[in-house]
């Protein structure tokens, strides 16, 4: 039987909370999220059944015969060798139209969207252009790419040619290793290779390829007629070259992609003549042909279409011509024309509502089934998972008006059907978001799969206009192009639509360890705990400061270096990205490189500089009792606390519960709060924000964890919180640390309200009570708690909505809990598949219960 | 020597196409897994040498 919720008194009536489904009453708390999967038709429970996922647990991939494919390796090499001597971005278009027109495209059983990025669906492709290391890490693994001596070859072959060889050299090799470490700093993307995009889907569908390469011969031939005239003007002529290297790269890499799509229109036909005996299936391959035949060479006009070509320009940008993570667009705002073309006015391809549901099931088990080929650092990183797909939805449209339609309700209906952990989902919440829209969002939500995350609208609306002051060209966001936002990955807004996104982790992205900075601030920039090295600046001991701002003045100064290495690290990677590392099929796709003849990688418009603070609350935490206990209270010297910390607290045990004990954040602690807003403002944002990154604007914290949080916090020491060390660190950019959040709800919203200057996005995970959120009060709950959280002007929250008995009984008996989803950060997992280690940072997250104090700040009317 | 062109896989790129070339053709092979079926295509050329997959034409 499920446990129900205490009833509580409140506005003088006693309030009781009865399940909202009278089912969920037969249903043992240990088993709920085994009861919740309903897909919408038989074909995407078969899908899901089949599903070839891609997960990896502790850097390990959970399904057997999951490997790395040579061939994407082999193509781009052979034409790098063949295309010797010809400008490097037509050597980049040659590259990706050998991978298109001679690789191997695939059709699986079932599946209504096609098209895979390797010659097998158990594969994905390598990138050995990108980073020499990350390949290597995979020819030493039982993931290698087979013929595994001539993946060594190429791997060997392509080392001077890679971004990262072209990058290192501008990096003293002290540098270098400290950022290696991943303890005070990420390394340095040339190295790891990992990378975001946000792709302009909307060129793609609304005027299709055969246009942009209308487009481009255009501009060729007008660049041509300008470098002809007469008299000659050296200073403004020689710009041309390069523009038309650029367009003539645009108009072989959309010609090729249209051929790809027509090889997978004839690899249906083939299928459904001589392979598919289901008159049902030969008719359906039929279908799937024509649409490849017709699209994306031309726009789309039904709703098949759109989710096709949306899936095709995915693996172009995230898997084919380089490799990105994410999965970053407006999604109902892309695919509402083509509803209306075919759910409501029923024009072309005409379906239903409940049709329209199954195609969001069936892009679902797509992303699932895609594979990222990170290194092994990053597989840890993300456990569970296999990459970060995150997309977004609702908010306002550009007249302000609420950007909720049937498609942003069919997006949700589908998630909550076939519970899958990707991709994952983000809502921007607005007060003028329709009720029937949430409604579906919280049951998404109060069914335990983590997703939607939920981002302020008008804060990340403004932030976009913020940001296009600083543009280069002076071609930012308008007012109205403002609104069009989503997150580039887990947290930081981004522009979407046909110009003006971002092309490049390089822009914004990676992280930082306040944390480990922290702990190293205290031995003089050396660390004792974990890497045996000197890991920042010498800035002094923890024993001579004699004043709690001279630790924070040194802090301030680790931080500030660690920053600037970063970010220059990202910058130069940027240049060589520009010279090298060119996306002809992105910047064919982009209407501001359209026009300007530049590739996009080089061309930014709307600046959108970030990076995240990772471990941010343990050294917050960290500052708040060293400042409490040893300079306010005078309890403890910064000796003893030195000795104590060097001996992981071993013989200072109630030092221990009095560190541990200091006030925390989270509980609207007026003293704890007002050290960390400071820390926040002054130091993490602040120092941030000096910095200028390519694009011209400052670089602002997305604090957030992924699953560094844990691969960090092991590598951290003790720390003065009274953390022990290897324990894992605060579980987002902003959340209280687990367990130390005991105020309840409104506390922690109280708390994180107070940081407002100098942040561009903060992580907030929360977990709430299950028999509360599933009673019938839960929706009425949540949404006065979501307006609350609006009117406090707060960026972000996200829940876990799970029990511990139903965790608890998952690690006793995985198989049996194959569907239980938990939030880790930015991303969602299947719970069996986090290590222990995870597993038990989620269990040990406050379970927030609201009680009436909580009601009464919500103001909330309960009946 | 046996070649593709023999091979009941080998299906020619229709004229017409894109990327037709004379003796070009799409080897399209059934697979089957523990996960399901799938088919993939990957051009080959009339006189490429056969290859493990090479079913007799009938």
């Amino acid at each position: 039987m499920t446990t129900m919720a205490q009833p509580i008194e409140y506005r003088g009536k006693v309030i009781d909370f009865p399940p909202a489904d009278p089912k969920d009453a037969d249903i043992p708390d240990e088993e709920l999220h085994e009861h919740l999967f309903a897909p919408s038709t038989d074909r995407t429970r078969r899908l899901k059944g089949r599903c070839r996922w891609k997960h990896a647990s502790a850097g390990e991939f959970v399904e057997k015969g999951t490997r790395a494919g040579i061939e994407r390796m082999r193509l781009i090499t052979e034409s790098h060798k063949e295309s010797r001597g010809k400008p490097e971005v037509i050597r980049r278009a040659l590259q990706l139209a050998a991978v298109l027109t001679k690789g191997t495209v695939v059709v699986q059983q079932d599946e209504f969207i096609i098209g895979y990025h390797a010659e097998d669906p158990n594969m994905f492709p390598l990138y050995p252009e990108l980073s020499y290391m990350n390949v290597k890490d995979y020819l030493q693994s039982d993931y290698s790419p087979q013929p595994a001596a001539e993946a060594e070859e190429i791997n060997n072959y392509w080392r001077p040619y890679s971004l990262q060889s072209k990058c290192e050299k501008y990096f003293d090799p002290i540098d270098l290793t400290r950022m290696y470490q991943v303890s005070t700093m990420e390394a340095p993307s040339f190295a790891h290779g990992y990378n975001s995009i946000v792709p302009p889907y909307e060129t793609v569908l609304e005027d299709g390829l055969l246009k942009r390469i209308e487009l481009a011969e255009g501009h060729i031939r007008d660049a041509k007629a300008e470098m002809s005239k007469q008299p000659w003007d050296g200073t403004k002529g020689l710009d041309w070259i390069s523009k038309i290297d650029n367009w003539e790269a645009m108009v072989i890499a959309d010609k090729a992609v249209i051929i790809w799509a027509k090889r997978h229109a004839r690899l249906c036909k083939i299928v459904a003549e001589n392979f598919e005996t289901d008159p049902a299936r030969k008719e359906e391959l039929f279908e799937m042909a024509e649409i490849s035949r017709r699209v994306p060479a031309e726009p789309c006009k039904g709703l098949k279409d759109a989710f096709q070509v949306k899936w095709y320009t995915y693996l172009l940008c995230h898997g084919i011509e380089r490799y990105a993570s994410g999965y970053a667009h407006k999604e109902d705002k892309v695919l509402w024309p083509y509803y209306q073309a075919s759910v409501t006015n029923k024009s072309f391809q005409p379906m239903t509502h409940a049709d329209a549901v199954e195609m969001v099931e069936m892009e679902r088990l797509k992303i699932s089934e895609h594979g990222a080929g990170q290194s092994r650092g990053y597989r840890e990183i993300f456990p569970g998972s296999n990459d970060l797909f995150i997309f977004t939805i609702g908010g306002t449209n550009r007249d302000g008006s609420d950007g909720c339609n049937d498609m942003t309700d069919a997006i949700l209906e589908g998630a909550r059907n076939i519970r899958t952990t990707e991709p994952s989902m983000v809502f921007r919440y607005s007060k003028k978001n329709r009720v029937k829209t949430l409604y579906h969002v919280f049951e998404c939500i109060r069914d335990g799969l983590g997703y939607p995350s939920i981002k302020h609208d008008e804060i990340g609306t403004e932030q976009m206009k913020y940001y296009a002051q600083f543009s280069l060209n002076g071609n930012g966001a308008t007012d109205e192009e403002a609104h069009d936002w989503a997150n580039v990955l887990c947290m930081s807004p981004g522009l979407v639509g046909r110009r003006k996104t971002q092309k490049t982790r390089s822009e914004g992205g990676g992280s930082i360890f306040p944390g480990k900075i922290l702990e190293i601030t205290l031995t003089n920039g050396y660390d004792w705990s974990y890497s045996d090295m000197q890991l920042g600046p010498e800035t002094g001991y923890a024993e001579d400061f004699e004043t709690f701002e001279q630790l924070w003045d040194a802090f301030k100064k680790q931080y500030a270096y660690g920053i600037s290495l970063v970010i220059r690290a990202k910058d130069v990677s940027r240049y060589m990205e520009g010279n090298y590392l060119q996306l002809p099929f992105v910047s064919s796709i982009d209407d501001g490189c359209m026009e300007l003849g530049r590739e996009a990688c080089s061309l930014s418009e709307q600046p959108n500089g970030w990076h995240n603070p990772i471990t941010t609350v343990v050294g917050g935490n960290s500052l708040v009792a060293i400042k409490k206990l040893i300079y306010d209270d005078k309890k403890y010297t910064m000796k003893q606390l030195m000795e104590a910390l060097k001996v992981n607290w071993e013989g200072f045990e109630q030092m221990q519960k009095d560190f541990k004990n200091a006030p925390k954040w989270g509980n609207d602690d007026e003293y704890a709060d007002a050290v960390i807003k400071r820390y926040y403002e002054e130091i993490i944002g602040g120092e941030m924000r000096k910095v200028t990154n390519y694009s011209g604007g400052p670089v602002m914290p997305v604090g957030q964890a992924v699953g560094l949080y844990m691969e960090v916090g092991s590598r951290t020491g003790p720390t003065p919180d009274g953390r022990y060390g290897g324990e894992a660190a605060d579980d987002g950019g902003i959340s209280p640390y687990f367990g130390t959040d005991k105020k309840g709800p409104t506390a922690v919203l109280k708390s994180v309200s107070k940081v407002q200057e100098n942040q561009k996005a903060n992580l907030l995970n929360q977990r709430l009570s299950v028999p509360m959120m599933r009673s019938k009060h839960g929706f009425d709950i949540w949404h006065a708690y979501m307006n609350t959280w609006h009117d406090l002007n707060i960026d972000h929250v996200q829940f876990n909505v799970v029990s511990t008995a139903e965790m608890k009984a998952a690690q006793k008996d995985p198989e049996k809990h194959q569907d239980l989803i938990v939030r880790v950060a930015g991303f969602s997992a299947r719970f069996v598949d986090l290590p222990t280690y995870g597993q038990n940072t989620i269990i040990a997250r406050t379970e927030q219960q609201f009680g009436a104090e909580d009601f009464e700040f919500l103001n909330l009317e309960l009946n | 020597m046996a070649t593709c062109e023999g091979c009941a896989f080998f299906f020619r790129v229709p004229e017409g196409e894109e990327d037709f070339e004379p003796g070009k053709a799409d080897c399209v092979t059934e697979h089957k897994d523990q996960k399901g079926k799938y088919w993939l295509s990957k051009p080959v050329f009339e006189k490429t040498e056969t290859c493990q997959n090479f079913r007799k034409r009938s």
